[in-house]
């Protein structure tokens, strides 16, 4: 290719766009930058979208009935969409002109969201409904409470009854602490049944950092705290019941399992660790008897972790008012309930958890987990930096270190707290 | 990959009346392609461009500037280079995935289309366009029904583990082993993790980079090999139905063996086929996105990253459009210095302009 | 084999050649097998071609047999062909229209036009998801049919397979048309047209294999709402964990066959016209 064909495409190329260029500028759909936020009010009945990130059919029809509910009282309409993947879903949405008005955030996204001037904070609006203490701090970010929290679920431990009882323990056996976990585990552990499986990242390893009296960051979010003493210890008791081999990661089991109620179902483990969501494994394993108990306490006491998404509403939604009246309805206790009931999240007010724990005192452990639970990182960028230190953490099963894990942990969340 | 001759028609003289017809009527015919690529193609490139170019976190307009949308030089690309962090460490594994993707994935396909259009371009061969159609018609269905049968196939309780069994053998976790191929290796003879291999290099450390392709990516590897051969072959066959009877003739009648005839006489014949599936294979396996994108998105310990699929992710998902958009340029260069390289390397100098020509004559698909 | 072969040297021979065909045909038959099987058979017997226990349960939650409204395949069915449909239409009339400019009449700059456009065919394709993405969007037309169907509506590989076409056809006739004071358009349609049949029709099937089978694009313009989502995309969606629970592997194999039905069909139908466009020279010159 000669340097003047070469200098002839680039010239036509440019030629080109400049003359598309022209006809294309009617165009300009980005609006303006959210970041001043006001509170947007339209007129008249609204259509509302509302992304969901859903568990399933029972969760998607739940959430159908329910908006319709608002939306025959009130004369709107509201559109559910079930997501694939909520997270790529909403990034496009954001970006464009139309951002759905109303949708599931993760916990976790808060940061993200709310730093890219993509979320209209309204919390405060909503704050009478009681939420838990622990909710509100979870969904505060840079010192504004984003958006209602949805609903919550804890981390607490499931015990196969039949194992159990075949294994000669009785109730009185329930660990309250990490040394009488690993002495049920050993006594669990027998042929293909590991005495405890959990799944393989933070969200479960967690608790035992959480257990021994630490956390990844520090209290006010403003500082990594993954290198601290407590969360070496966490992880080392993680370490320590793999290597006693009652303690397995989900995908070491054989067969691996997806997660943790599978492998509890599958009987390939007698005790895991999950939330609420382990109703599901009832449907696929119809035949598993389990009961759950409050994880036991570390060393510096009780923890675990709890996981909730919040009603995000989009800065960009022409229809603030609305919405938010859409996310109180949805926030009444008889309403939480009915989701309790359809997929068995627990309700994110205080009443709410109180009508929950009368009504299904299985889950009182679950409940009660919500008094000291930790919500997940919320700060931006902290995506990849726990995917990372998750994708090392899922290989100590294999051997490693999981204090350089830790460290490059802390590396990486302080360059992102950074900036 | 660049035009170097163009192919356009024999240029004839006509009347001038026709002439100034002819060029109104020329430019309206092809008004709709100026239009529409000039719209969705050559503008959006340099609308990306100056994205890569911000740290526009996509809320409000890229354009105007302000703290949603500064411009911040080039920053994006040198970050991804030299900054030590997370962004750096991922689009480096991204890179060392996809590299030794393609370096299965090309020579592998290359050869496999050739051999099927060997053998199916047999003379002897019954049922010709029966094997015909079986080779080629996985290359016609969708990228992503293809990806989620193999995604069943190869599942721990899938086909391929029930087959393997079948002989006893045990089979990997396909999906969610990230052990690397040559790791693997290399434990066989004892070395894992030598002190030899600690340099860093652009936040990799030797070793990282000498994974091979990982147990997942392998899946994927021979997922995409099974589906582009099929297209390769016909091209293969359509070059070998051009090579003159005489000449084979004449090859047989000295008394070559097959293989010497494949590599002295069959294969310079089909060169400019060759090039073109070598070209095209370059091309599409640096791009490899959609099979990343429904086999687990870069799990496990993202060993299936790609940087098309990490590009996507950077922007979409962590809302960092500038640093995404600066990935897709360099997959971009990456993919006109390698195909530039291996024009120069495979190509004589007297005939340094085959792409086209062969264009012709193969095709794309 | 060019010479006569020993009988045992051509049966093994053909036992490899049905071994190859088998790698590459099998997954297929268990692809379709699988649709057919219950959740847990799917799982028990991977392998097997039949069913045990048959179960249509798969091919009736695709049909809309269980009221399950998240997994809308009809609409995604309807949104594939109506996208694929005019997405062919518009691709074999501006194609062969700008094709049949750039082969036959005399303007200026048309050398660079060509030029430019083999420019365009070496961009990747994947460089593009986001300059599409900012380009809709600044449009206006993100999360519409719109944006679906105008970029992919002219392809630079057709204009190039047509003005090869047009390039490699004796001129004369359109010269006596012309002569007879026939316009240009005119000429076009009704003479050249009908000559090109051929490589319309091969031009047809890769246009509507290429947006049937079409996904970073759709991926990318829309918001993944099934008002929008194709065959391809709402597999993907449920391949990449809409389902949630279970691994439902006969439900998204069916979904998956469904999705490679139509081009199927027309591969099986219009076989000759599919390789020769594979190799797009193949029109004879």
């Amino acid at each position: 290719m000669t340097a003047h064909s070469n200098r002839k495409i680039m010239s036509v190329a440019l030629g080109a766009t400049v003359a598309v260029g022209l006809t294309a500028c009617g165009g300009g759909g980005f609006s303006g930058s959210g970041d001043a936020a006001p509170q947007n009010t339209a007129k008249g009945p609204v259509n509302l979208t509302m992304i969901i990130g859903s568990s399933g059919d029972a969760e998607t029809n739940a959430v159908k009935a329910a908006t319709a509910a608002w939306a025959t009282k009130t004369g709107n309409t509201v559109e559910v969409v079930a997501a694939a993947n909520l997270s790529q879903q909403l990034g496009q949405a954001f970006a464009s002109t139309k951002p759905p008005d109303i949708f599931y955030t993760d916990a976790a996204q808060i940061g993200t969201f709310a730093k890219a001037g993509n979320l209209f904070a309204y919390g405060d609006q909503v704050k009478d409904a009681g939420f838990l203490p622990a909710l509100v701090k979870t969904f505060t970010y840079d010192n504004k409470f984003w958006c209602a929290p949805k609903d919550y679920s804890t981390l607490a431990l499931e015990i196969n009854t039949d194992l159990w009882a075949k294994a000669g323990l009785t109730d009185a056996d329930v660990p309250k602490t990490w040394e009488e976990l690993e002495a049920v585990a050993k006594k669990l552990t027998t042929g293909k049944v590991t005495g405890l499986v959990i799944g393989n990242d933070i969200n479960r390893s967690g608790a035992f950092i959480k257990q021994a009296g630490g956390w990844v960051v520090s209290e006010d979010g403003t500082k990594m705290t993954a290198t601290s003493e407590p969360a070496k210890a966490g992880l080392a008791e993680v370490q320590k019941l793999m290597k006693a081999g009652v303690l397995k990661f989900n995908t070491d089991t054989s067969p691996s399992t997806g997660w943790g109620g599978e492998a509890l179902g599958k009987g390939v483990a007698a005790m895991t660790i999950e939330g609420n969501w382990i109703s599901g494994a009832k449907k696929d394993f119809p035949n598993l008897k389990y009961k759950v108990v409050e994880l036991p306490a570390g060393p510096a006491g009780k923890g675990t972790l709890l996981f909730s998404n919040c009603w995000g509403i989009a800065a960009k939604s022409p229809n603030h008012d609305q919405t938010i009246d859409l996310v109180k309805s949805l926030l009444a206790t008889d309403q939480q309930m009915k989701f309790a009931d359809a997929f068995g999240v627990m309700p994110s007010t205080e009443e709410g958890a109180k009508a929950f724990a009368e009504k299904y005192p299985d889950s009182a452990a679950f409940v009660k987990g919500g008094d000291y639970a930790q919500g997940p990182v919320n700060l931006p960028g902290f995506n990849d930096v726990l995917a990372k230190f998750n994708s090392q953490l899922a290989t100590l099963g294999k051997g490693g270190d999981p204090n350089a894990w830790l460290a490059e942990l802390q590396k990486n969340g302080t360059a992102a707290i950074g900036g | 990959m660049t035009p170097s001759q163009q192919t356009s028609a024999p240029r004839q003289k006509r009347g001038g009346g026709i002439r100034g017809r002819e060029g109104i009527a020329g430019w309206l015919f092809v008004s709709p392609l100026v239009l529409i690529l000039g719209i969705f193609l050559v503008i959006p490139i340099f609308m990306a461009l100056y994205v890569s170019l911000t740290n526009w976190q996509g809320n409000g307009s890229p354009f105007t500037g302000g703290e949603g949308a500064q411009f911040v030089g080039a920053r994006n690309y040198l970050d991804l280079f030299t900054r030590d962090g997370l962004t750096r460490s991922n689009f480096m594994q991204s890179i060392g995935n996809t590299f030794y993707y393609v370096l299965l994935v090309v020579p592998l396909q290359t050869i496999l289309a050739l051999s099927l259009a060997l053998l199916v371009n047999n003379k002897m061969l019954k049922a010709k366009s029966f094997f015909r159609t079986a080779f080629y018609f996985p290359s016609v269905t969708s990228s992503i029904a293809i990806a989620t049968v193999f995604l069943f196939l190869f599942s721990n309780s899938g086909a391929v583990n029930a087959f393997l069994g079948f002989f006893g053998i045990d089979a990997p976790q396909w999906f969610s082993d990230s052990r690397g191929l040559l790791h693997i290796m290399f434990g066989w003879v004892g070395v894992d993790n030598p002190a030899w291999a600690q340099g860093d290099i652009l936040g990799r450390s030797v070793w990282d980079w000498l994974s091979g392709p990982s147990v997942a990516m392998c899946v994927i590897i021979f997922l995409v090999v099974w589906t582009t051969s099929g297209t390769f072959m016909l091209m293969f066959i359509a070059a070998l139905q051009d090579v003159p009877v005489e000449v084979e003739e004449a090859a047989a009648l000295d008394g070559t063996s097959q293989w010497q005839k494949l590599r002295l006489v069959t294969v310079p014949m089909i060169k400019p086929a060759l090039f073109l599936v070598i070209t095209l294979g370059l091309i599409g396996t640096w791009q490899v996105f959609d099979q990343i994108y429904v086999m687990g998105k870069g799990a496990p310990a993202g060993t299936t990253l790609s940087p098309a699929f990490l590009s996507y992710q950077q922007s979409f998902e962590n809302f960092q459009y500038g640093s995404g958009a600066a990935m897709a340029f360099i997959i971009f260069v990456i993919i006109v210095v390698l195909t530039r390289i291996q024009r120069r390397v495979l190509t004589d100098k007297d005939e340094r302009t085959p792409l086209f020509r062969s264009l012709r004559r193969g095709g794309r698909s | 084999m060019t010479t006569r072969s020993h009988p045992v040297k051509t049966v093994l021979f053909y036992i490899a050649l049905l071994a190859f065909a088998t790698l590459f045909i099998y997954p297929f038959f268990i692809q379709i097998a699988t649709s057919f099987k219950t959740d847990a058979g799917a799982v028990d017997n991977p392998l097997s071609l039949v069913p045990n226990p048959f179960s249509t349960a798969a091919w009736s939650r695709m049909f809309g047999g269980t009221n399950d409204s998240s997994v809308p395949i009809l609409t995604w069915t309807k949104n594939s062909f109506l996208v694929a449909l005019i997405v062919t239409v518009g691709r074999v009339f501006l194609d062969s229209l700008a094709g049949y400019a750039l082969s036959r009449l005399q303007f200026r700059g048309k050398g660079a036009l060509f030029a430019a456009i083999l420019a365009v065919m070496a961009v990747p394709g994947v460089a593009l998801l986001i300059p599409k993405f900012l380009m809709v969007n600044y449009l206006g037309i993100y999360d519409t049919y719109y944006a679906m169907i105008l970029p992919l509506i002219v392809d630079a590989a057709g204009v190039f397979i047509m003005k090869q076409f047009f390039d490699s056809v004796s001129i004369s006739i359109e010269e006596a048309a012309r002569m007879d004071g026939a316009s240009i358009f005119r000429t076009f349609w009704s003479v050249v047209l009908p000559m090109a049949r051929p490589a319309l029709i091969t031009l047809t099937i890769l246009s509507f294999q290429g947006s049937w089978n079409e996904f970073s694009h759709f991926l990318v313009v829309t918001k993944g709402t099934p008002e929008h989502q194709t065959l391809v995309t709402g597999l993907a969606s449920l391949t990449s964990g809409q389902l949630g629970s279970g691994t439902q592997y006969p439900f998204k194999l069916g979904t998956a066959l469904l999705t490679t039905i139509p081009v199927a069909v027309l591969f099986f139908a219009l076989q000759r016209y599919f390789v020769r466009g594979a190799n797009e020279g193949g029109v004879k010159g």
